[in-house]
């Protein structure tokens, strides 16, 4: 019963990782379309858009065996990171040191980006990259620190233990508020997605890739996208909802994440169509000040606040 | 006293323009007094001027010796009274049919007042250059206006400014061979020849990557090819390569279209600022052809040209909005700004290239009932756009990126006689619709208006700047539909005069739009010359661009709202052989008139 | 019998159906190529040939700016050609202002999309006046000459023997001409000069 429990979780989990990304850019786009008096196309556009590009043949412009693997490396990078966290209360893949895991994978992410950017001769994808570069070398810090609070709140490093055994504290809080911004920053949404601009550097690491390759890339983006959201979900549900024993509590508590997943991404959605780009001393600048806010908290936490 | 028959008795050929007493042979004495500037002009380049006359009313043209065309055009444009004269463009014509040689003209609007029609005039510096030896010392060298122009000459024409800092090609693609130039009236418009492609491009700066900026870009609507040397995401310097939307319709137009004709070809040279392009070139026409445009005319077209002022503006801040990544900005701009065309469709027949426009009036009478549609819409606007801005300048982003980038001082917006919006917002006061006697085709003299001025010259002060003159243009609207006079809308007109010449101009939402006109035989024109407000621009970007990130490059080149195709698809159209392509149509008239006697 | 109602009493009638959910706020963009759009009265759409009303005189040819209207001879089939392009119409409407007929008449139409360009195309063949005398076709179409009988009054006619001659081509004219001077004149001249005076005097005139 238990197994079998467990298997179903980890099998709900494996679906949600898969399907629902596109579905919540479908959503995303459909709340910055009405935002902007328009009809919006169907939510499952991105699906089809994804559908048309997978079935396409794509034009290498390098023989660098990179080129042709990062996007697939940065899909499987993706996929595990979102298998990492916590659905209902199963884990699918838990190996133990969960959180510095899921740091690394969410990570790799944006470097396979970064790479297959250098792969190419081309100018824009250089400065895809290096604006890529910039971000993760600022934001990536943040990021560290602020899991470092949560390690030390709870005791340990592995997530599902970390989730359980945070206590309130104001540290917490101010660890909450930063970490929404840093995921937010890490995900690429408007103000941040400087690396792919389109307009600026006509989309970055990305302008050289074509086809099923590119495809591939923009299901690994949406997947990570979901992966960090759904693990922010995770911090404002599980810990607060009491042990949970039984699969129907489970069962709810998935439901839940998966409700908050859905509800935040229209607000994101909002904060994307309200915003211009951003330039990217501008978010060296904030992230490098975020930086020092973490320390704070930092400190904070080891004195016990 | 000295008359300009005195000039022509030291004048070494004679010109067969000229030979009917057609050239306005008034008295050099009173149109030296006419405007102000005129005589001083006259006395201190007495021994080189041939001669002086007055085109048409605030128009006039010096011939002088080509020797001195750098110390005159600078003289002019440095003149410490009139400080917002400005270098508009030249004209380069091959004359050789008619007297022997090629003509390079260049000519300024002087601003006696800013403002002031009345008082403003534009100043022709005509030189002949002989036919074996077409060269001329270039301005260019001191003075970066020309830069372009004198490009353009050396491209089309063959000739030489001598001492040109950049004597590259501008216009011509890569493979045209050397020594063949379209515009001269002895090539065939049929004849397109292609050599091996050489490139011109400027060598990278040591220590500094390249990123080449086109020739297609998502950042730029059109094709243009900016190349940015860059360090790190500073922009050190900029090449600029563009003409690749030029066309050359002048050689496939030659020949068969009438002056009517060529309205409608003007009005598409841009798809954004047509109308503009169209009374300007009417403008021109009807001036040569000396008639009274009727008042309600004059009316209406000034109000077809607000309505597309308004609904352009909106456009551009739009794009200014997505090229930051700022969507619904975009989106709203272009929801905001969809009435207008809509009104557009209603009272000219089409949402944009209206067609509006014949030579001698407009063609479609504005209705008395839709008086309150046309008011209706102009509240909407209104409303409509206060409320954008309040949420557009309220975006704390957008701002971010828009102030203190692409900075662009006074002196060297002068230096480069860059023009319109671009120009008022680094604190030039220069704006055609009242600078220049518009009167005889639009009705900018009798209605009130401010003239926007911002001194700080950065994207932001454009996107204001745009955004004073929607609203003021929103006012001139609600006064033309309040004041508009009865009476017909259209007069016919006669015959051309032969070789005469005059300039139309009227201030497009991107600054002035100059149509030289230049006519022929049989109401034929013998040169046609359009110079785009862009034209003067683009060669500023470079200037803006230097000192920035690579990331605001796309923002600070959409700021002067470029428009390649309107800079360089349909540069002239030359038409001086009569010959007609629909022969036996044509013939069938001409027979019947030879031969009615014969019936 | 119900009125119809005058030109501008139709303007006014008319309302764009997107104006009203333009005010209601969002959306306002049309799921467009799946519904109709329905344009102004105003509108200048591509303009149609009638080829009733066409006498084939080509004003527009003439008038058409970027040569989207042409005219062909084909004086071996006694034809005469007249082909309308809208891939090339800029939708000026200087043809339907120039038509002496009112043959080319205005539409709202607007979508020219299509899979094969020759659907963009409208052609209209005239049969060209056949001159009785001589067997040769002349520059002008029937339609044309029943255009110019039909307008010119009954004493020109008279006064210039048109109805006979109207007819014929150029060189049946001439020759014509030169005839009637020899009864006339009853002079031993070459036909040449003959001619040549009848032309000047022509021009003359």
């Amino acid at each position: 019963m238990e197994t079998a429990a467990k298997l179903g979780f980890s099998l709900a989990g494996i679906i949600i990782t898969l399907l629902l990304p596109p579905y919540l850019d479908g959503i995303a786009r459909r709340v910055k379309a009405r935002l902007q008096y328009r009809r919006g196309p169907p939510l499952s556009q991105t699906w089809y858009d994804l559908r048309k590009l997978f079935g396409m043949p794509s034009v290498k412009p390098t023989k660098r065996a990179l080129f042709t693997w990062a996007p697939y490396l940065a899909l499987a990078s993706a996929i595990s990171a979102a298998l990492l966290l916590p659905y209902g209360n199963v884990v699918p893949v838990d190996f133990g040191f969960n959180l510095v895991v899921f740091f690394y994978v969410v990570l790799m992410v944006s470097v396979f980006l970064m790479l297959a950017g250098l792969t190419v001769q081309n100018a824009f994808s250089h400065l895809g990259s290096s604006r890529e570069m910039q971000i993760i070398l600022t934001v990536e810090p943040l990021i560290a620190i602020l899991y470092g609070v949560l390690a030390y709140n709870s005791g340990s490093l592995n997530l599902y233990t970390i989730l359980t055994g945070l206590h309130l504290t104001p540290s917490l809080v101010l660890t909450y508020i930063l970490l929404a911004y840093a995921l937010y920053v890490e995900s690429g949404f408007v103000p941040f997605d400087i690396a792919e601009a389109e307009q600026e550097v006509i989309g970055g690491p990305l302008s050289e890739y074509s086809g099923r390759l590119l495809g591939v890339f923009y299901y690994a983006i949406h997947i990570k996208r979901f992966a960090l959201l759904w693990f922010f979900v995770s911090l404002l549900t599980i810990p607060w909802i009491g042990p949970i024993g039984t699969p129907e509590k489970a069962a709810l508590v998935l439901v839940l994440q998966f409700i908050l997943t859905i509800a935040f991404y229209p607000a994101i959605a909002a904060l994307e169509a309200t915003n211009a780009r951003l330039r990217i001393d501008h978010v060296v600048k904030m992230n490098t000040r975020a930086f020092f806010a973490g320390l704070i908290i930092l400190a904070m936490a080891f004195m016990g606040w | 006293m000295v008359t300009t028959k005195d000039l022509e008795a030291h004048f070494e050929f004679e010109c067969k323009a000229c030979e009917n007493g057609r050239c306005a042979k008034a008295d050099v004495e009173k149109i030296l007094s006419e405007r102000e500037g005129l005589r001083d002009f006259y006395e201190a380049f007495k021994e080189h001027i041939k001669d002086c006359k007055r085109m048409t009313y605030g128009q006039y043209m010096f011939t002088i010796d080509r020797e001195i065309l750098p110390k005159a055009v600078l003289w002019w444009h440095n003149h410490p009274k009139f400080k917002e004269t400005h270098m508009s463009t030249a004209v380069g014509t091959d004359e050789r049919p008619l007297n022997g040689h090629f003509i390079y003209m260049p000519f300024l609007s002087v601003q006696v007042e800013p403002l002031n029609m009345d008082r403003n005039y534009w100043v022709f510096l005509r030189t002949y250059l002989p036919a074996d030896d077409p060269s001329f010392p270039s301005v260019a060298e001191k003075l970066p206006a020309a830069l372009w122009i004198e490009r353009e000459v050396k491209d089309l024409l063959g000739f030489k400014p001598i001492n040109h800092p950049d004597p590259r090609r501008l216009i011509l693609p890569e493979d045209f061979p050397d020594g063949v130039y379209p515009l001269r009236k002895d090539m065939d418009y049929r004849h397109s020849p292609i050599t091996e492609p050489k490139v011109e491009y400027r060598e990278t700066p040591d220590n500094t990557t390249l990123v080449p900026m086109g020739p297609a870009h998502m950042g730029i609507e059109e094709p243009a090819h900016f190349r940015l040397f860059v360090k790190g995401e500073e922009i050190v310097d900029v090449d600029y390569r563009g003409f690749y939307s030029h066309r050359g319709i002048e050689k496939t137009g030659e020949g068969r279209l009438t002056y009517n004709q060529i309205l409608f070809l003007a009005e598409r040279i841009c798809g954004i600022c047509g109308y503009q392009h169209s009374v300007s070139y009417a403008m021109a026409i009807e001036r040569l052809a000396d008639v009274d445009v009727p008042d309600r005319a004059r009316y209406i077209r000034t109000l077809m040209l607000e309505l597309e002022r308004i609904h352009n503006h909106l456009l551009w801040v739009g794009i200014a909005a997505h090229m930051v990544g700022y969507d619904t900005g975009f989106m709203h701009a272009w929801r905001i700004r969809e009435p207008v065309m809509w009104l557009v469709e209603r009272l000219t027949g089409n949402r944009k290239q209206y067609g509006m426009n014949i030579i001698g009036g407009v063609r479609r009478d504005i209705l008395d009932y839709r008086k309150d549609e046309v008011l209706k819409v102009v509240k909407q606007i209104r409303d409509g756009t206060k409320t954008f801005l309040d949420i557009a300048l309220n975006t704390n982003t957008f701002i971010k990126r828009a102030e203190g980038i692409g900075i662009l001082p006074y002196k060297v917006a002068k230096a480069y006689s860059v023009l319109g919006p671009t120009a008022r917002a680094s604190g030039r006061k220069i704006d055609a619709r009242l600078d220049q006697a518009t009167k005889t085709a639009m009705a900018y003299n009798e209605v009130d208006f401010k003239v926007p001025v911002y001194k700080e010259g950065d994207v932001l002060a454009r996107v204001l700047v745009r955004m004073d003159e929607l609203f003021e243009s929103l006012w001139i609207v609600e006064q033309l539909i309040d004041q508009m006079p009865g009476g017909d809308i259209m007069v016919p007109i006669g015959e051309l005069p032969e070789y005469e010449e005059t300039l139309g101009f009227t201030e497009a939402h991107r600054g002035e739009v100059v149509h030289y006109v230049m006519t022929g035989e049989k109401n034929k024109v013998y040169r046609w010359k359009v110079r785009a407000p862009t034209y003067n621009n683009l060669p500023a970007i470079p200037e803006m661009l230097k000192g920035y990130h690579v990331a605001d490059a796309p923002l600070i080149i959409a700021s002067i709202d470029p428009c390649y195709s309107c800079t360089e698809r349909v540069q002239f159209v030359d038409v001086d052989t009569g010959r007609v392509k629909v022969l036996t149509e044509a013939e069938f008239n001409e027979l019947s008139i030879k031969y009615r006697g014969v019936f | 019998m119900a009125e119809t109602p005058s030109y501008t009493e139709r303007l006014k009638a008319w309302n764009r159906f997107e104006a009203e959910k333009f005010s209601k706020k969002a959306p306002v963009t049309t799921p467009y190529p799946f519904i109709d759009i329905e344009k102004p009265p105003e509108y200048r759409g591509i303009p149609h040939i009638n080829p009733e009303k066409c006498i084939g005189c080509g004003a527009c040819v003439n008038a058409c700016p970027p040569d989207a209207l042409i005219m062909e001879w084909d004086k071996e089939h006694g034809v005469k050609r007249l082909t309308y392009n809208a891939a090339r119409c800029i939708r000026c409407a200087r043809c339907i202002e120039v038509c002496p007929t009112g043959a080319m008449e205005p539409t709202t139409r607007f979508e020219i999309a299509t899979d094969n360009k020759e659907d963009l195309v409208e052609v209209v063949e005239h049969r060209l006046a056949y001159c009785e005398e001589c067997g040769e076709y002349l520059d002008f179409t029937e339609r044309q000459i029943e255009y110019v009988k039909a307008i010119l009054p009954k004493e020109i006619f008279n006064m210039y023997a048109l109805e006979d001659r109207i007819g014929l081509t150029r060189e049946e004219k001439m020759r014509k001409t030169v005839v009637k001077l020899r009864e006339t004149e009853g002079n031993a001249y070459p036909a040449f000069i003959l001619v040549e005076k009848a032309r000047d005097n022509g021009g003359e005139e």
